[in-house]
């Protein structure tokens, strides 16, 4: 199969990613949509590591799993902080710093 | 096969003596009991500041003689201008940890407990108990490593660590203001989200550069520039994607819409820390993916660059005019400086390096000098109890006859802001500027001359507000008062003025300097 | 030549056909007696603990096992890579994973020590 299959994939997804954060307004999904993009990144390394035969690639990407995981943690913490407080994770009630 | 990489640890002393502290500080909130914790804590941070200041010196030294070299098989460079940018960050970083680690009237700017509900009975019962997030100290110290690194990270892999490891601790530290806790929290939020977003961008950059060159050292990828033919899409968008990612970190426009909301919901010193160290970080690195990987692509990324410039320099200094918060009018002037500072990238010039090094250190001392006066500034209700900072504009009127040395440092830090002779903001301005010129971009600097006629405007509103407008008190009987700080705040406020003064002042030293790092090491 | 994944796509069917058949299955022929014990939450048969507030909400302390859980277990990463070019890389990589596992302990005795760790 081509190269270029899993690029176009990985475009995809991390458009789809980046249109997750930009329109979802739930936290959570927003910071799915996050994730997404980090993926579809990690999909382009992978793809190019194949293509020139080299590790770095794939090595980036166990660094990039772990970086998202640990965005997941504090991620997680900010946003449960927050919830608890108001009761509800959306962006929209998260308004009060709008002037 | 494989060979064990050799570990320069002479050279990665300052990095190391920072990580360190961080995690004895991981421990000290371990065992150490409550009550000494925080002594402890403020100790180690600044001892480890301290000494990687001196360690930074050390190596100055070093590299002086023995000239700049390549670090960690290539991840890490230790040039000239990695040493300075380390050396201001690391002044700044201190100035900075004075102004958190200070209680004035025995409360730090920070929540007693930052798990708990806002305005719950158990948040109360906190407060009462006196108890303190001391793992302020430890996330400082561990954001300030990540800053460290930036600057010399000679491939995308590691600037990719060192900006998580920089933002993780700052996404967290946003949401930990003692009061308006529910603005805090949704300042980190908001922080979170769009630094998360843009680091993803950071990373799709950096694999398209990979793609394109086969490695992700910045050395590598310049070399495949004029060499590798027919993948210009790949190298462009991966370039323009590492560049975007790190304008958000600079908030440059239209990539500052997190700026105010979370300079103005973050705890007031920890606003000063990253407004000063952030930049001065973000920039280090921007300017050495500049200079190393893409001075054969300018024609390509010039009008990408240039849009940006001109478009931060001219939407902060408007937005900075109409704002009526002290905290969001000093978000949107550090969004305007962004601007300036990217002439200096634009031009592509090695003057362009030393003039962003005095700016960012000008830029610095005022911004940390700034934020902490601010935090000294409270309202007070009818009753006479402290409600909290003075955030509007409005409340700081009157207040050069009240407390004539805080109005007078303000205004000393805002006439640098503005870049008037005399101050280092001017140094600063003309280093980057004439940088600029030099690079051949004189349209970019007529309008930055505008542009920083037009601050000049607000900055002096402000000057005049505080001296010749009378104190106002509010309908419901609150008036503003200054608070002693508890002697840390003030000699931050004092060593800021002095050297915005002194760069000001004699600039050829500073400028002689800065002058030695022009140039990186590829 | 038969196309190689036409296995792969046997296995896929005949897994599929057994999954929704169990289910279908014990939906038609099964004999249907449900008490509250039934309809509760599944918890590895223990009652579960903290019911779910309203609206089906999580107590926070799955959140925090949740965020500990998933730091620790993604750390492993890199000790897939050491395992494989273990004896490749001798005592650099012995070091440096020492290294490592030290720098993980370190947040995991903070978190032992605050009550992280507690459940009640």
């Amino acid at each position: 199969m081509s190269i270029l299959n899993y690029l176009v994939l990985s475009g995809i997804l991390f458009a789809i990613g980046g249109t997750a954060v930009l329109v979802r307004r739930n936290a959570i999904v927003a910071f799915m949509g996050v994730e997404l993009m980090l993926n579809a990144a990690n999909l382009t390394l992978v793809t190019f590591a194949r293509m020139h035969g080299d590790l770095t690639g794939q090595v980036i990407a166990f660094f990039v799993m772990v970086v998202a995981a640990a965005e997941v943690v504090i991620g997680l913490a900010i946003i449960v902080s927050i919830f608890r407080t108001r009761g509800s994770a959306s962006l929209d009630d998260a308004s009060l710093l709008k002037s | 096969m494989f060979v064990a990489p050799h570990i320069e640890w002479a050279a990665l002393s300052p990095v190391l003596i920072l990580l360190g502290a961080a995690v004895i500080g991981v421990l000290v909130e371990a065992f150490v009991p409550r009550g000494s914790r925080r002594l402890v804590q403020v100790v180690v941070a600044a001892l480890a500041l301290g000494g990687a200041l001196v360690a930074v010196t050390w190596r100055w030294t070093v590299v002086q003689q023995d000239g700049p070299s390549s670090l960690v098989a290539g991840a890490l460079r230790e040039d000239a201008p990695a040493l300075l940018f380390q050396a201001i960050l690391l002044i700044l970083a201190l100035l900075a940890l004075l102004v958190i680690a200070d209680r004035a009237r025995g409360e730090d700017a920070f929540t007693p407990t930052a798990s708990a509900i806002p305005g719950s009975e158990y948040e109360g019962q906190a407060r009462r108990a006196g108890l303190a997030q001391t793992e302020v100290f430890p996330l400082t110290m561990f954001a300030v490593t990540g800053m460290l690194v930036f600057p010399a990270a000679a491939d995308l892999l590691t600037m990719f660590i060192a900006l998580e490891v920089l933002s993780l601790p700052l996404y967290l530290l946003a949401g930990m203001a003692r009061r308006r806790r529910l603005v805090s929290q949704e300042a980190s939020l908001k922080y979170f989200l769009l630094g998360a977003f843009s680091s993803a961008f950071f990373l799709m950059g950096l694999a398209l550069l990979y793609g394109y060159a086969g490695s992700v050292h910045l050395a590598d990828i310049a070399t495949a520039v004029p060499l590798v033919s027919g993948m210009d899409g790949l190298l462009l968008a991966g370039s323009a994607l590492v560049i975007i990612g790190l304008l958000f970190k600079v908030g440059a426009v239209p990539f500052h819409s997190w700026t105010p909301d979370v300079y103005q919901g973050a705890p007031t010193p920890i606003t000063g820390f990253m407004a000063a160290c952030t930049k001065v970080a973000a920039f280090a690195a921007l300017l050495r993916f500049v200079y190393v990987v893409t001075p054969g692509l300018g024609w390509d990324l010039a009008p990408f660059l240039w849009i940006v410039a001109i478009l931060t320099m001219v939407v902060g200094t408007v937005l900075a005019i109409v704002q009526t918060d002290m905290k969001r009018t000093l978000a949107y002037s550090s969004v305007a400086h962004a601007g300036f500072l990217l002439l200096g990238i634009i031009a592509l010039d090695e003057r362009g390096i030393s003039g962003i090094l005095v700016y960012l250190l000008a830029y610095g001392l005022a911004t940390v000098g700034a934020f902490a006066l601010v935090t000294l500034v409270r309202t007070k209700d009818a009753e006479g109890n402290l409600v909290g900072e003075a955030g509007h504009l409005s409340e700081w009127a009157g207040l050069g006859r009240r407390s004539p040395v805080l109005a007078v440092c303000f205004a000393l830090f805002l006439l640098s802001f503005a870049g008037i002779p005399l101050t280092a903001g001017f140094t600063g301005k003309f280093a980057v500027f004439g940088a600029a010129v030099a690079g051949g971009d004189w349209p970019l600097v007529v309008i930055a001359v505008l542009a920083s006629a037009a601050a000049a405007f607000f900055y002096v509103r402000i000057i005049v507000l505080m001296f010749f407008t009378e104190p106002a008190t509010g309908e419901d009987g609150s008036a503003t008062t200054v608070v002693r700080s508890e002697g840390l705040t003030a000699v931050a406020v004092v060593v800021c003025a002095v050297g915005t003064v002194l760069v000001g002042v004699v600039p050829t030293a500073v400028l002689a300097v800065a002058a030695q790092a022009s140039k990186f090491l590829l | 030549m038969t196309n190689p994944f036409i296995p792969i796509l046997v296995m896929a069917a005949l897994a599929l056909l057994m999954a929704i058949g169990g289910v279908a299955a014990s939906a038609v022929i099964g004999p249907k007696r449900y008490n509250k014990v039934k309809v509760d939450a599944y918890e590895c048969g223990i009652q579960p603990s903290p019911h779910a507030m309203g609206m089906g909400r999580f107590p926070i302390k799955y959140y925090l096992v949740a965020m500990t859980f998933i730091i620790f277990d993604i750390e492993v990463v890199f000790m897939y890579p050491w395992a494989v070019a273990f004896t490749e890389l001798a005592m650099f990589g012995l070091i440096a994973m020492l290294g490592f596992l030290f720098l993980i302990t370190v947040p995991f005795i903070y978190e032992w020590r605050r009550g992280g760790l507690d459940w009640d």
